[in-house]
């Protein structure tokens, strides 16, 4: 019956999707369940399925954390008066509850309502639920199956369904439209100005020939800056930018959405670029300093002289009424040249030639940025699934780091050391230095493996931490050194994941301090340092 | 028609602030012979049931049987205007479907807010058979809640054939409060046999306070690991009683 079905059968095919791998199995489980779905039941069981409470593009948030669940779950628990059956769409009225709770007591209201929630739930219920609050699904299912099986359930076209997604950024939206209403309704899927858009995401590629052959001779290169891509609308005096996650950072970056106002030569429109922080000396500070601001709504005056922000168009997806997604890039990018002055644009190379590419490559290195953007130049907006149509390309990184401890996880990796506690060795004292954490990059196996192993190493241990000596030395991936007083190295590794563990190689072999320092200092061989500005006391105080 | 009076404001005040320990809205039901109530709060670990017979009112009127929902937490906030000499006025005006508000003391004053969809369902009463009873004044209740809660986040309630005795341990600190016969706030117990709960001080803490204004006298009913029934007991055949569900060691 429609708006009836148990929570407890959307938990049964959690199980039954985390029991398969297979791509094609998990699509057919997920279409049998949504065709027994009421309309209203639709958005919420997609959403819950790939991992989300609320869509992409909603703003809400839960304040529920690991803390609050484990106040819940220890010693005694609270039982209910009178217990029922949750069905799928009261459990997402008791998720809208939670978020509404705002302010002074907000904390145990919250906790109250999800400790009832959970006592009324048997204990497979329960395990979903904690993985939903703690946003680590982990059953197997990313958008992309959902979105096939979409398609499937509805037999529509899976491009319309993922354009339909894009403009949306709401995939329970999308399937109740494609399921219920049919194809008509979901081709009339629009953008709405001032909500935001999943972006086109491009493909990680370290080899121009590949770029070139795939992109048929010829590419339009773009600097790719270190930066924040934003997403800008307009219309008229109204502007709205949204994050690369789709948060609003509107009030973060006023003089951004000035220059916006004053520059933009257009009724309406939404247009892609990236923020930079530039230092006093012009060239582009790094990428946490950034974050800071954009977190920030306090003293922004102080923020606007201290830490300045240059912006760069790329692209243009709406403009006066008229939605362009499905234009070629170049196109797009020509109009985008009519409606601001050059200035604002990134630079861009149009190249079928890989040592003018090369030196491109080069230059945008040395002006301190990230590396380059290459985008087919008949290309369409496609969002979500990485495609071939962008390419970028960076130098990367690695270094040999041990691990000193390691925190049991949740979830699905409860009963795993799962989270990572990474040194760099200190030659001269003979010590270990914390520079970072992470649980990113391991297989299933390779946890189990890993666990096994720093248990029989271990030397104390608390409720949350193992500690060990220090033997295992992991292959680590990241995208920049910062400073840091978190750590004890005095820095810290952004974007950390975990390549592989060499087991072939000894703790003493490992990276050093001093290696870590020099790989810091090369990146301000062409970046900005700060310097006495409130962002340089701001992390002072950062304890 | 739905028209009420109080002439004393505080007794509707008190009222309204027991029932908001639990509920943010609250649906009444009301009839020709007063008003009742009976709701879960939105976790469902606590209930109010909640009776006044029209005598209670100085002025009563209402024509037929209808469901009120109110926003209990904004009609507070227009009750604490009130003073203790003042009267207060509810009456329900149909064509707007608006409550009025009018508080008369020094001068007049009349507040209006909306009312709002009522909740239809029936909440029934806990089946619970209790093993033990204790009645003890409801300022004697207060206090020990109090002194425990300095403690723990909950309590530890056990009636036996002679006294109440409420125990709670915190990280740090214990208490033990034993309530029994010759003392001042005890009134007696009845017991089928010893019985023992767990209760959560954050709701138990909040209703005694509030039904304390209202009440000089409680009634407590337990039995082992089941919810407790806390009755408040109020003039004129009027009714105040919360039930609480218990908690339960983790095995």
């Amino acid at each position: 019956m429609a708006g009836e079905t148990a929570f407890l059968e959307l938990a049964r095919l959690f199980e039954a999707l985390e029991e398969t791998t297979k791509r094609n199995e998990k699509k057919a489980l997920i279409s049998s369940f949504l065709k027994r779905l009421g309309e209203e039941e639709i958005q919420p069981a997609v959403s819950f399925l790939t991992g989300r409470v609320f869509p992409e593009a909603d703003p809400r948030i839960l304040e529920v954390g690991e803390r609050t669940i484990w106040e819940i779950m220890k010693d005694n628990k609270q039982t209910l008066l009178i217990k029922k059956k949750i069905t799928i769409l009261e459990a997402m009225e008791c998720f809208n509850e939670i978020s509404k709770m705002k302010g002074k007591g907000s904390r145990r209201k919250k906790q109250n309502l999800t400790e009832s929630l959970l006592n009324q739930a048997t204990s497979l219920e329960k395990k979903y639920f904690i993985r939903l609050l703690l946003g680590e699904m982990r059953i197997g299912v990313v958008e992309g199956v959902t979105l096939g099986a979409i398609a499937d359930t509805s037999s529509i076209e899976l491009s319309l369904v993922i354009r339909a997604n894009m403009l949306l950024g709401n995939l329970g939206k999308v399937a109740k439209i494609a399921l219920k209403r049919g194809i008509e309704d979901l081709k009339n899927v629009n953008l709405t100005l001032f909500q935001p858009i999943k972006p086109m995401l491009a493909e990680m590629s370290y080899d121009l020939e590949e770029v070139f052959s795939k992109h048929e001779g010829q590419t339009g290169f773009e600097y790719k800056y270190d930066g924040a891509r934003v997403q800008i609308h307009l219309k008229k005096d109204k502007v709205k930018i949204f994050s690369r996650s789709l948060k609003d950072v509107t009030m973060s970056i006023p003089e951004i959405v000035e220059l916006v106002k004053k520059q933009i030569n257009a009724e309406d429109a939404l247009l892609e670029g990236e923020v930079v922080a530039y230092g006093t000396d012009n060239k582009p500070l790094p990428f946490q300093y950034l974050m800071r601001r954009f977190r920030r709504i306090h003293q922004i005056e102080v923020m606007i002289r201290e830490v300045p922000l240059k912006l760069y168009l790329f692209d243009v997806l709406y403009l006066n009424e008229e939605l362009l997604i499905d234009k070629p890039y170049n196109d797009r990018r020509r109009l985008l040249s009519t409606i601001c002055k050059p200035d604002l644009l990134v630079e861009r190379l149009v190249t079928a030639n890989i040592s003018e590419a090369k030196d491109f490559f080069e230059k945008a290195l040395k002006h301190g940025h990230e590396g380059l953007m290459a985008k087919a130049l008949n290309s369409d907006y496609t969002p979500g699934k990485r495609g071939k149509k962008w390419f970028k390309i960076k130098p990367v990184e690695t270094l040999d780091l041990v691990i000193t401890a390691a925190d049991w996880g949740y979830g699905r990796r409860r009963g795993w050391l799962s989270n990572y506690h990474l040194a760099a060795r200190d030659e001269e004292k003979g010590e270990y230095l914390n520079l970072g954490k992470t649980f990113k990059g391991l297989t299933d196996n390779e946890f189990f493996e890993i666990t096994n192993h720093l248990q029989k190493i271990k030397t104390k241990e608390n409720r949350y931490t193992v500690y060990v000596e220090p033997k295992i030395v992991v292959e680590v991936a990241f995208n920049e050194i910062q400073k840091s007083r978190n750590y004890k190295a005095g820095f810290a590794l952004r974007f950390a994941r975990i390549n592989r563990i060499r087991y072939d190689k000894h703790p003493e072999n490992a990276d050093t301090i001093t290696r870590i320092r020099e790989l810091y200092e090369k990146q301000f061989k062409f970046k900005a340092k700060l310097e006495n500005t409130s962002l340089k006391k701001d992390e002072m105080k950062d304890k | 028609m739905f028209r009420i009076r109080v002439t004393d404001a505080m007794l509707l005040r008190d009222m309204i602030t027991a029932i908001s320990t639990l509920l943010d809205e609250a649906t009444f039901d009301i009839s020709t012979g007063g008003i009742k109530l009976r709701a879960m709060d939105p976790s469902r670990v606590a209930m109010v049931d909640f009776e006044w017979p029209k005598k209670i009112f100085d002025e009563y009127v209402c024509s037929e049987t209808m469901k009120l929902c109110l926003n209990i937490s904004e009609l507070l906030k227009l009750l604490k205007r009130a003073r203790r000499e003042e009267s207060v006025e509810l009456s329900l005006e149909e064509k707007t479907n608006r409550l009025q508000i009018t508080i008369k003391g020094k001068y007049l004053r009349t507040f209006n807010m909306p009312t709002l969809e009522p909740i239809e369902e029936e909440v029934p009463i806990p089946k619970v058979t209790f093993n033990a009873k204790a009645e003890i004044t409801t300022e004697g209740l207060r206090q020990a809640i109090e002194d425990v809660s300095l403690v723990s986040d909950h309590v530890r309630i056990e009636i036996d054939d002679e006294k109440i005795t409420m125990r709670a341990t915190g990280d740090l600190m214990g208490a033990t409060i034993e309530l029994k016969k010759g003392d001042v706030a005890f009134l007696g117990v009845e017991t089928k046999e010893v019985s023992i709960a767990n209760f959560s001080l954050s709701y138990l803490v909040e209703i005694i306070k509030a039904a304390a204004a209202t009440s000089e006298i409680a009634t407590m009913e337990i039995s082992t690991d089941m919810p407790i029934r806390l009755d408040f007991k109020q003039q004129q055949e009027g009714k105040l009683s919360f039930y609480l569900a218990p908690r339960i060691d983790v095995e």
